[in-house]
């Protein structure tokens, strides 16, 4: 039996030269996003040519410490300084988030399939995210704002657990604030300062239906797993075709490169095949306990 | 489905707290769509995302409401028992399963099948008042419940919301 | 009248061509090797099992022995036969070698305040595998795919494998745990190698795979074989075949294992399994590994080994401070569902030679085909086989 092509979706882009070996970067800049997070802007050596395309993700390096994907978050029309957002969840994103400007990170990548923005012309797009998933989906809002033209409506959903931790609250403001872009914002637990929605994110679609029309909308979505798995619902109930929905996963991964094994989803290597994978290619496997 | 197990589903239905007054004529009717069945530990009455095909009286054992998530596990959102009943997404399209439901202990209940039971609503608004009165106050009871669950009442003060 | 051995071809045998040669010549092609260069590398007994080591002559080799496999058993002993290559194969696969259980990547070293990496000198190792059987070759062909097949190519495993001698040997006896023949994987040994060999009673019956095969075999006293002993070799191989008692039915098996997987006889293999990640030391084709980076006492340098890591630690999918497959349930079927479907969507092949140290080497005793049987019994739960 043959592989299943792989979908434009899942063409990698390889890191230059040797893919085990880190490059040094450079901490130029150093921001807290909300409690926890931070935004790191990497800096390559000099004359080393770095490019990605949204959605894609490097290994990061802490000398002695050890090496985790994170993905890009910044814009790839001006791809370096190379912006990652972290979050704090173990040992080696701690590490990660107390780096300051001067200190040195091995880089490997970018790795992985991206945001198909190629498909996306001519659709309304319709973004969703939770949480810190805004952050691999920031790259694709960047392009999309950069081509504006190219697409219909574009349509962002956002949704964090409590206001003050809204990432990129100044650039959501920002967003909201065009003529060219709907952006709705929720939290799952409002509090009296708060003027905004409260819910969870899938109860934004109500608000949100009136600017884009199913049949010829695509859509992009992180977050949680949870999260995507309702979301992708309620896009398929509105008539989305399930192969123009794409979700990015997350898992342990080594190597980066379709070789150490972890990362695995039923047939595919997360790092390799995705983390973007259009939602028909999981439509079997999305929901399965400890797949 | 001898007349002995239709009377034996009718006298169950009527000691069930969701069909307890029932009129008989409404718990006949609904028998055509029911059988009594048993499910083992570990085995799912509904799974999330896919064909929400059956509704539950539950009689005997213990069921549980869940959620999985592959970040933190399995999530227990709420158990049931004898006298609940499990299951309204298959009332309105797309007739699909919001949540798991998992069998704890051996789970004796009577299944209807959805279908057969909207063709029976359908036909009969009287009978359809009766049931959607019932599921309306199960719903009701459960979100009330769920809201209770979100404030999180026994947080430490000051804790995070 | 059998042809003089002594009469000696001038020109190497070449490639596709069949030679016969005296058993003990078997030493001279050692020699020959090892005179080229290479790390010669071959069964021996150590710890009452066959392991591969590296090997001076045949005088190494396991001559006299048998092996006799079950689940979880695994006995050697002598008989009367001064055979060969009688046993099948032992606990340890050919991949320790191409792909070693533990390897530095690189070093990192602090210095005017940047970091400084230096990857860690490629392999030069030349080594000369005896005895690889048909399982194994099969093995090795899908190592190749998985280290140099694919987009990103594994230099080491590369390096290694570039310069590799495959001496390949023919099973005239299958092992009890042994299921190649219903894999499509043997007895017969299929290329690469470099040559193959058939034990028969008085000679090796000698098939030339290559130029390099022809050269060394030049080196050793041999002449053309007889068609007599031609077919007597095919027959021996045929009987192995014949002979073998497990079988593992490859139909539909991809999407068999897809349309399981909430299946639950899983649970039933997790009763028995003890997820001691034995099965996955053992198979030929397993690849997982993980990284770990260490660091010195002064903490200015620090370096990246690779090692094997299994699908069965708890460990192996630690994501954001929890395993993802928590459940041995999960992670037995993680590993058959691996191997024997998302495998053929990755390289195309099934994961599994049919080799049987898994069976062998479970404490529990559970054996991979029996369980894809009892999967077979039972009907889907639902149709879950990504397109």
């Amino acid at each position: 039996m043959m592989p299943t092509p792989p979908s434009p979706a899942a063409q990698p882009t390889g890191p230059t030269g040797n893919a085990w070996v880190p490059i040094p970067f450079t901490v130029v800049r150093r921001r807290r996003e909300i409690p926890g997070t931070v935004t790191l802007w990497l800096a390559p050596p000099e004359g080393y040519p770095f490019a990605f395309r949204p959605g894609q993700f490097n290994m990061l390096y802490v000398f002695g410490v050890k090496e985790v994907p994170i993905s890009i978050s910044g814009d790839p029309g001006t791809p370096v300084p190379v912006a990652h957002t972290i979050r704090q969840v173990g040992m080696a994103t701690q590490a990660l988030v107390n780096l300051k400007p001067g200190d040195v990170v091995g880089v490997r990548g970018p790795f992985g399939s991206a945001w198909p923005l190629e498909h996306a012309r001519g659709h309304d797009v319709v973004i969703v995210a939770g949480g810190i998933g805004l952050a691999p989906l920031r790259p694709a809002i960047y392009s999309l704002l950069r081509h504006r033209p190219q697409y219909g409506n574009v349509v962002l959903l956002y949704g964090a657990r409590s206001p003050r931790e809204l990432l990129y609250a100044r650039e959501l403001e920002r967003w909201r604030g065009r003529f060219d872009m709907e952006v709705l914002v929720t939290v799952d637990r409002g509090d009296r300062t708060w003027h905004g929605h409260v819910g969870v994110v899938t109860t934004l679609f109500p608000q949100a239906d009136v600017f884009f029309s199913p049949q010829n909308t695509i859509a992009f979505i992180c977050g949680p797993e949870i999260m995507m798995r309702f979301t992708v619902r309620e896009l398929l109930d509105r008539g989305v075709p399930p192969e123009r929905i794409f979700v990015s996963l997350e898992r342990n991964m080594h190597c980066g490169q379709g070789l150490c094994g972890h990362c695995q989803y039923g047939p595919f290597f997360i790092c390799k095949d995705g983390p973007v994978f259009p939602y028909q290619k999981l439509a079997t496997l999305f929901g399965i306990r400890e797949i | 489905m001898s007349a002995e197990t239709v009377a034996d589903l009718v006298t169950r239905l009527e000691q069930h707290p969701f069909t307890q007054g029932f009129p008989t004529s409404a718990l006949d009717k609904l028998t055509q769509a029911a059988t009594l069945q048993t499910f083992q530990p570990g085995t799912f009455l509904l799974r999330e995302g896919r064909d929400a095909d059956h509704f539950y009286l539950l009689l005997q054992g213990q069921a549980a409401i869940e959620l999985y998530l592959p970040e933190r596990g399995v999530i227990r959102l709420q158990t049931v028992g004898p006298g609940d009943v499990v299951g309204w997404s298959w009332l309105l399209p797309p007739y699909r399963a919001a949540f798991d439901v998992t069998v704890i202990n051996t789970v004796q209940a009577i299944t209807f099948d959805a279908a057969r039971l909207r063709r029976l609503l359908d036909d009969d608004p009287t009978l359809a008042a009766h049931f959607l009165r019932r599921l309306v106050a199960v719903i009701a009871q459960r979100v009330h419940a769920t809201r209770l669950q979100l404030i999180d009442m026994y947080a430490v003060k000051g804790g995070r919301p | 009248m059998r042809p003089d051995l002594s009469a000696m071809d001038t020109l190497p045998p070449s490639p596709g061509s069949t030679v016969a040669f005296e058993k003990t010549a078997l030493d001279i092609l050692i020699a020959t090797l090892r005179q080229r260069g290479y790390t010669v590398v071959g069964p021996t007994v150590r710890d009452d099992a066959i392991v591969y080591d590296e090997i001076g002559g045949v005088t190494d080799l396991p001559i006299g022995y048998v092996d006799e496999q079950e689940a979880g058993t695994y006995r050697l002993r002598r008989w009367e036969k001064d055979t060969f290559f009688a046993y099948t194969v032992g606990p340890y696969a050919w991949k320790k070698f191409l792909y070693p259980p533990e390897e530095r990547l690189w070093e990192v070293r602090r210095e005017n305040g940047t970091l400084r990496f230096t990857e860690a000198p490629l392999p030069t190792e030349q080594y000369a595998f005896i005895g690889v059987r048909s399982c194994e070759l099969a093995a090795i062909r899908i190592q190749d795919r998985i280290f140099t097949g694919g987009p990103y190519v594994d230099p080491r495993y590369q390096a290694r494998r570039e310069r590799l001698f495959i001496l390949a040997v023919n099973c005239t006896r299958a092992g009890n745990t042994c299921f190649c023949a219903s894999v499509g994987s043997g007895p017969q040994a299929e290329g690469p190698y470099d040559i193959a060999l058939t034990e028969l009673d008085e000679v090796f019956i000698a098939h030339v795979g290559s130029v390099l095969g022809g050269q060394i075999l030049a080196e050793v006293p041999h002449r053309p074989a007889t068609e007599e002993e031609r077919a007597a070799a095919a027959e021996r191989v045929q009987a192995t075949a014949r002979t073998m008692r497990r079988a593992l039915d490859t139909t539909d098996l991809r999407d068999l294992l897809f349309n399981h997987q909430e299946h639950p006889h899983w649970e039933d293999v997790a009763t028995r399994c003890l997820a001691c990640t034995n099965c996955t030391l053992v198979c030929p084709t397993c690849f997982c590994f993980s990284v770990e980076d260490l660091t010195d006492l002064q903490g200015e340098s620090a370096w990246r080994v690779r090692r094997w890591d299994s699908c069965f630690s708890q460990a192996f999918t630690y994501t954001a401070g929890r395993p993802a497959r928590q459940s041995i349930a999960s992670r037995y079927r993680q590993w058959l569902t691996h191997k024997l479907a998302g495998w053929v969507d990755q390289f195309g092949v099934l994961g599994c030679v049919g080799c049987g140290r898994c069976i062998t080497w479970c404490p529990a005793q559970i054996d991979i085909t029996e369980e894809v049987a009892r999967l077979r019994e039972q009907p889907p739960q639902t149709e879950r086989s990504p397109s």
